[in-house]
């Protein structure tokens, strides 16, 4: 009998351990309510790339991520191996699994200068060769990112945080990452998500501005044809750039290189097979590894705190900032130019980046007003402008608190 | 963290301020890198407009490219007016043959008389 009750117990007691070590068990230990919070997050996360589409390619593998590393006990992200901004090479070896080593590419910044290379080689810059006159829309959509780095510092947070929050006004996903990874990767999985949600927002999020600082006699501009840009032009830009900018801005040279190399294998024509592999295979591969990686940073620690609210607030107003910039300097233009010259101050708004989505609204709320309004193109312009130059105000942040 | 102890507002200011302005730097530089290549490869179009202007003394006045538009368009419209149609006078029957069903039968299609007895 007596036998019998001690075998008894030790089968509670094997029951009870094994409870407490399980994932589940984890819930009830102190914080554990964390966890939950951060997988019904991820599964929102989830949801609304699923159902309602909000840029899916990234925020599928990111939310996926983000569930991996927060299911209590598996422990499948170690962020202690990268603490301090160093990485702790001998324990990554003997300790670090898949996410651990796939993180290795967002730590030393090579899955944002690939995916680079393949939106490079996807963007035509037709029409910012044949109206260099977008660079300054391009320039001045970047007012989110300064002003949003000003903001942050109002909010409490230290400068090289403020840096990498600025940056989302920039919306430019790889960029961000590239910024925060080097200057404050503890807030790369806030970032990251308030970058790409705020993209997928770009629709909602711009056209009340747009339409608040413009007139309607100012909607329906209509802006004379753009000239035929020769192929020799179309292959000459990346090289030029690409030396210009790097030999101005040493340290936007690895993003502004990668997207110049992807568009001078898309336009020189002698190398279709490495363009389309740069546009497909490659760019998907690297989409995986980048959005699982960082959606495990996102664990309940670095991410269930007010940093994380003061982040998602900014970030719109980044999104703002930027589109308000635009349009307000495509207005001052018009004060300048003649008659027949003049810009919709629509396009402005396509300054922020976030190709090709900010050029499509511009389209979008032109077409309310004119139906034969077709912006589109001239759009396009202001926007590949906007991807050089929220590459050039994250070297410059980097130059500056690097 | 220590390399931030000194930064204040007036540092930030200045860095958004400098950062924002660099921006705007490189961009215009850009501008005008672009300019310039869009003149290298337009040049060859422009000289050769203004030498066949030059070579023509006769004409006194400018003839702008919309007159000259509208000029090439009436000469065509009367020309071809003036012309007359002209077709091919090529007639050709196909013949095409159906397989015969109820569907397409003549005397199937007509209604049927009802015979007085």
């Amino acid at each position: 009998m007596t036998a019998l009750l001690e075998s008894g117990n030790f089968i509670l007691d094997s029951l009870l351990r094994f409870v407490e070590t399980s994932g589940f068990g984890a819930f009830f230990a102190e914080g554990g309510w964390k966890y939950a919070v951060m997988i019904a997050l991820a599964c929102f996360l989830l949801y609304l790339a699923i159902k309602k589409q909000f840029e899916p390619l990234l925020l599928l593998p990111i939310a996926f991520g983000m569930l991996l590393t927060n299911l209590p006990g598996a422990e499948m992200f170690h962020p202690t191996l990268f603490d301090e901004g160093q990485i702790d090479w001998y324990d990554l070896y003997k300790t670090g699994g898949l996410l651990d080593f796939l993180y290795l590419g967002v730590k030393l910044g090579i899955y944002p200068c690939l995916i680079f290379v393949g939106v490079g080689a996807m963007t035509d810059f037709g029409p910012l060769i044949a109206n260099p006159k977008s660079f300054l829309l391009g320039a001045a959509a970047q007012l989110g990112i300064f002003a949003t780095f000003l903001g942050a510092y109002a909010l409490g947070f230290a400068p090289n945080e403020c840096g990498s929050i600025g940056i989302i006004g920039g919306a430019d996903g790889p960029t961000s990452i590239f910024i925060t990874a080097r200057l404050a990767p503890e807030l790369l999985g806030p970032i990251a998500i308030a970058a790409y949600s705020y993209m997928a927002l770009v629709p909602v999020i711009q056209p009340p501005i747009m339409r608040a600082l413009t007139t309607d006699k100012e909607r329906r501009i209509k802006m004379s044809q753009l000239r035929q840009v020769s192929k020799t032009e179309k292959i000459l830009f990346p090289i030029i750039i690409a030396v210009v900018i790097s030999l101005l801005l040493p340290s936007a040279a690895p993003l502004v290189g990668c997207l110049m190399l992807g568009n001078l294998m898309k336009e020189c024509g002698v190398v279709d097979r490495l363009s389309k592999t740069v546009q497909n295979e490659l760019m998907n591969i690297v989409v995986i590894f980048l959005g699982i990686s960082v959606g495990a940073t996102a664990t309940a620690g670095s991410f269930l705190n007010f940093k994380t609210l003061g982040i998602l607030v900014l970030g719109i107003l980044a999104f703002s900032c930027g589109t308000a910039g635009g349009v307000l300097l495509a207005k001052l233009m018009n004060l300048f130019a003649k008659e027949g010259k003049k810009i919709n101050p629509l396009i402005g708004s396509a300054g922020v980046s976030a190709v090709p989505m900010a050029a499509r609204v511009s389209q979008t709320v032109g077409q309310e007003y004119d139906k034969s309004n077709f912006l589109l193109m001239h759009a396009m312009g202001p926007n590949v402008a906007g991807v050089v130059g929220s590459a050039v105000a994250a070297g410059i942040l980097l130059a500056f608190l690097g | 963290m220590d390399k931030f102890a000194n930064v204040g507002w007036s540092e930030m200011l200045l860095m958004a301020l400098i950062g924002f302005l660099l921006v705007f730097t490189v961009l215009v530089l850009l501008i005008y890198v672009m300019r310039l290549m869009g003149w290298f490869f337009t040049r060859d179009r422009k000289p050769k407009t203004a030498a066949v202007v030059a070579s023509e003394p006769a004409l006194d006045h400018a003839i702008s490219d919309q007159e000259l538009a509208a000029a090439i368009i009436t000469a065509l419209k009367l020309y071809k007016s003036a012309l007359h149609d002209q077709e091919s006078e090529m007639l050709t029957i196909n013949r095409i043959t159906r397989a015969y069903s109820p569907w397409n039968s003549k005397i199937h299609g007509l209604t049927q008389v009802p015979e007085k007895k």
